[in-house]
């Protein structure tokens, strides 16, 4: 019973990061009609900022993350102003490979900036362990859940009770008709791309302590959070999050109890034959298209 | 005369010989032998591309899978021939059977929906051969690569370095013939149909999913004929070599060279492979930016230029002609 | 099926179809009979485009018949049919805003229409052997000949992309002709036409019947190419039925004058 209580923790925890990481995904498809393929590598670029804040210039590791969502909030703004801005003519296929070019840029030049060995992020909470039914959980995985969890519910109670809310859901459910009504679209695809930023180099910090910070860091990462936003449907901002726990959870219990190396791969497999059936996902509808 | 020239199979065949006049310059000494090795791979990558480029181009849809296919054709083709020595042709046929029966089955999952599954079910694919190019050791002999000799046709013909390469060759201008045939077809006509308006495309009678599931499936075909004569030409396969960045980097060709142009997927194929090897390696900082180039050629392209750069030729045509036009 | 047309190619019965809870065809039932021009018409948003677009089952209609005879005289239940297989059994139509392929020439765009007729392999088409070759020979004087018709078989080579819009109407058109159809729709085909383009049109549509010995629906907005083209017409208004009659009763019906002509019948005031 201990060890299903430890696998169900360590199962939250990175189904924290899965969620931040495809909450961070549909906010962009949400607002820009995007499938961000870049999420993962620019997450990644950032984890390196913090990484070189705290190993080279030798700042608290707090500070260091501080820099590093700001440095999100910088490159979030930049890839919008740069480049998406200027992709409204383009066509939607040809914008997801926009965002491929740009995890390109991103891998190619993050190396020539950090080098190629791989670096060491420790936890934020270094040291103590909670006991809870004779499992075991760190007190930064503890926070990790909390944080995660927080972090998610400020942004939905901002999505659904603020007037910033609004403007983003009007934004998201069609774009044309809110600028008609005032909405300023423009700053309002801006903030999502640095809000985005922001959840990504979040779930690489967390995601940091437990491997090592290499340009590949947040590929695995990347696969799930876009597996979750497939599982839980691209119409809702709360599918994909509830998608990547319940990725979280059936990967650990399937590496633990089924197969430690092929586990991933079997739940990968597993989603694909649920999507047969459940196409739209766990509470995506059918969209009518208009002809 | 006029109707000989313009006859797009010649110029297939003429460029087909062209390109084989390589290695006879090589024996001059004209240029590098390593180029020999460069430019084969280069075709090799281009005949994936080609495949790519039908799926994206023609019906929109996204693949970061090819890299996993040709990978997994090429195990299949080593562990045919080396390890169970079954003779090149019918190892070669089984290599592209069944990593495309593979391909159809994923297809007929993702591509009920909206086209973007189709890319994120590559992704998670490829992931998924990864990890078995890693981890099957029996199969791919994991980390420490997989290697294969240059094929024996017939049973009797020991290909060499050369006669490989002119065996590429052979292939590639087939696989250009076939890719031409197809797309100035009905085929062609059905795919640039549903990329253009779904609803009209199913008014006039076609079928969505079987075209989608049709464009995948050659797809992946081109991807594990590229797969089986990697294997045989550079002789070795290494689970790293089939990474999302050689994915990436298909999708390069294709977005640069241009969309749904045949000769355009042979030009990115040569931005994308050729240069890089054989002009930016004398500068060291060049090399190492190739891939931040390609990414950022992409998006320039698709904003700027979004028929890719092998309409350069005819736009700068135009352009002189107006020029001189001009000056008159 | 048991279902006998008599005279008609296609009969809707009770066609009823929601969005949300909203009702956007309520009870439809109409027939249109053979070598017919029937008018579909309505206010904007009385459930015209959804109503055919749940005859050429681009949507599945809640409730309902849709029945349809094809040349042979079988008769179909079509609401059994995938959206692509409609167009086998004969039945056609246009959009609205013309849905062609820029990139493509004319003549491949009418090809298109002929889609379903091909019986050549992909490895006949990928080798090019003789049968794909005869095929594409075959259908591409057919297009020609169609393209003859409309008076645009100059323009064949030409890409699609740089046409004016009376010429891809026509092209779209042309689409439609090739497969030979027994009841071809139209939707709005008026929409962006100057009145002479227009005057142009209800000739070529008259004469698109007498050639192709077809029925037409018209689903359309504008009146003076329904009234003059239709032989009879359907009028609804927030997905309800109104008024089925000839042009004449159509136009006298009062219930259509408050709803769509927007008279408020002031003689009554």
């Amino acid at each position: 019973m201990s060890t299903f209580i430890q696998v169900i923790l360590r199962s939250l925890e990175t189904g924290s990061i899965y969620a931040l990481a495809a909450l961070s995904i549909i906010i962009i498809f949400r607002t820009s009609n995007i499938v961000n393929f870049s999420q993962g590598s620019v997450a990644m670029f950032n984890t390196f900022v913090v990484t070189y804040l705290f190993n080279s210039l030798g700042i608290n590791i707090w500070l260091a993350a501080l820099g590093g969502i700001l440095s999100a909030i910088v490159t979030g703004l930049l890839i919008d102003l740069v480049v998406i801005r200027h992709t409204k003519k383009v066509h939607p296929e040809a914008k997801q490979i926009i965002t491929l070019g740009m995890l390109m840029i991103v891998l190619g030049i993050s190396p020539l900036i950090f080098g190629v060995d791989p670096l060491r992020l420790p936890k934020l909470i270094e040291t103590g362990n909670l006991s809870i039914f004779g499992a075991d959980i760190s007190y930064n995985g503890v926070f990790n859940i909390i944080f995660g969890l927080f972090v998610m519910g400020g942004l939905f109670v901002v999505l659904q009770k603020t007037k910033i809310g609004l403007a983003v859901r009007s934004t998201a459910s069609n774009e044309h008709t809110a600028k008609l009504m005032g909405v300023p679209t423009k700053t309002v695809t801006m903030g999502a791309w640095a809000v985005a930023g922001v959840l990504g180099v979040l779930s690489g910090v967390m995601t940091a302590p437990m491997t090592s910070v290499t340009l590949h860091i947040m590929d695995d990462v990347q696969l799930n959070a876009l597996i979750a936003v497939v599982l839980g449907g691209f119409q809702t901002f709360y599918g994909p999050v509830v998608g990547a726990y319940v990725i979280g959870i059936g990967r650990n219990l399937l590496l633990y109890y089924g197969s430690s190396v092929w586990g991933g791969q079997i739940l990968y497999i597993l989603i694909l034959v649920f999507l047969v059936f459940r196409p739209h996902g766990l509470f995506g509808k059918k969209i009518i298209k208009k002809v | 005369m006029k109707k000989i020239i313009k006859n797009p199979y010649l110029h297939f065949v003429i460029l087909g010989l062209i390109l084989a006049l390589v290695p006879k310059m090589a024996e001059m000494g004209l240029i590098k032998t390593s180029y020999l090795t460069t430019l084969g791979g280069t075709f090799i990558f281009a005949i994936a591309a080609l495949g790519l480029n039908i799926l994206l181009g023609y019906s929109g849809l996204i693949s970061l899978g090819t890299a996993g296919f040709m990978g997994l054709a090429a195990y299949l083709s080593a562990y045919f021939t080396s390890d169970m020595n079954i003779p090149f042709e019918l190892s070669m046929f089984l290599a592209i059977l069944i990593p495309t029966l593979v391909g159809i089955l994923i297809g007929l999952v993702s591509l009920k929906i909206e086209g973007i599954y189709l890319a994120i079910a590559t992704l998670a694919v490829s992931e998924i051969m990864k990890k078995t190019f890693e981890e099957f050791d029996v199969f791919t002999n994991g980390f420490s690569g997989k290697t294969a000799s240059y094929p024996t046709l017939l049973g009797t013909f020991e290909l060499n370095r050369a006669t490989t390469y002119y065996f590429v060759v052979v292939v590639l201008v087939l696989v250009m013939l076939l890719t031409y045939n197809l797309m100035n077809g009905r085929l062609g006509r059905a795919l640039n149909a549903m990329r253009g308006s779904e609803a009209a495309s199913q008014a006039m009678g076609v079928n969505l999913l079987k075209h989608r599931l049709i464009a995948f499936a050659l797809a992946t075909m081109y991807a594990s004929i590229a797969g089986v004569l990697y294997v045989h030409f550079i002789k070795y396969a290494y689970p790293t070599t089939w990474s999302l960045n050689l994915s990436l980097n298909f999708l390069s060709m294709i977005i640069i060279g241009g969309l749904r142009s045949i000769y355009g997927t042979l030009l990115g194929a040569v931005i994308v492979f050729a240069v890089p090897d054989l002009l930016l390696k004398q500068i060291p900082i060049l090399s190492d930016l190739s891939y931040v180039l390609n990414g950022i050629l992409i998006i320039l392209v698709i904003i700027f230029y979004p028929n890719g750069l092998i309409h350069m030729f005819t736009d700068l045509k135009k352009l002189f002609g107006k020029l001189i036009k001009g000056e008159k | 099926m048991q279902n006998n047309l008599d005279n008609s190619v296609l009969k809707v019965e009770g066609l009823s179809i929601a969005f949300g809870g909203l009702k956007a065809v309520d009870n439809l039932s109409f027939e249109i009979k053979e070598k017919e021009v029937f008018g579909l018409i309505g206010p904007n948003g009385a459930g015209k485009t959804t109503a055919f677009n749940c005859i050429t089952q681009f949507y599945k209609p809640d409730s309902g018949s849709i029945v349809f005879k094809d040349r042979s005289g079988n008769v179909h239940n079509l609401l059994e049919k995938n959206v692509h297989d409609i167009v086998k059994l004969g039945l056609v139509r246009t959009f609205q805003n013309v849905e062609l392929i820029r990139e493509l020439s004319v003549i491949d765009n009418v090809l298109i229409g002929a889609h379903v007729d091909f019986k050549s392999t992909i490895i006949d088409q990928a080798l090019r052997l003789p049968r794909a070759r005869k095929e594409e020979k075959k259908y591409r004087a057919e297009a020609l000949r169609v393209l003859g018709i409309l008076g645009i078989a100059d323009r064949a080579d030409l890409p699609a992309g740089g046409q004016p819009y009376g010429v891809l109407k026509k092209v779209e058109f042309a689409r439609a002709l090739m497969s030979n159809p027994r009841l071809i729709i139209l939707d709005e085909p008026a929409a962006g036409l100057n009145d002479i383009e227009t005057a142009e049109l209800s000739k070529l549509i008259r004469k698109l019947r007498d050639e192709l010995d077809c029925s037409i629906l018209l689903v359309e907005h504008d009146m003076r190419l329904v009234m003059d083209v239709c032989d009879k017409i359907c009028a609804i208004s927030f997905g309800k039925f109104l008024a089925v009659g000839t042009p004449k009763e159509i136009k006298e019906n009062k219930d259509v004058q408050v709803a769509y002509l927007g008279i408020e019948v002031e003689e009554n005031a």
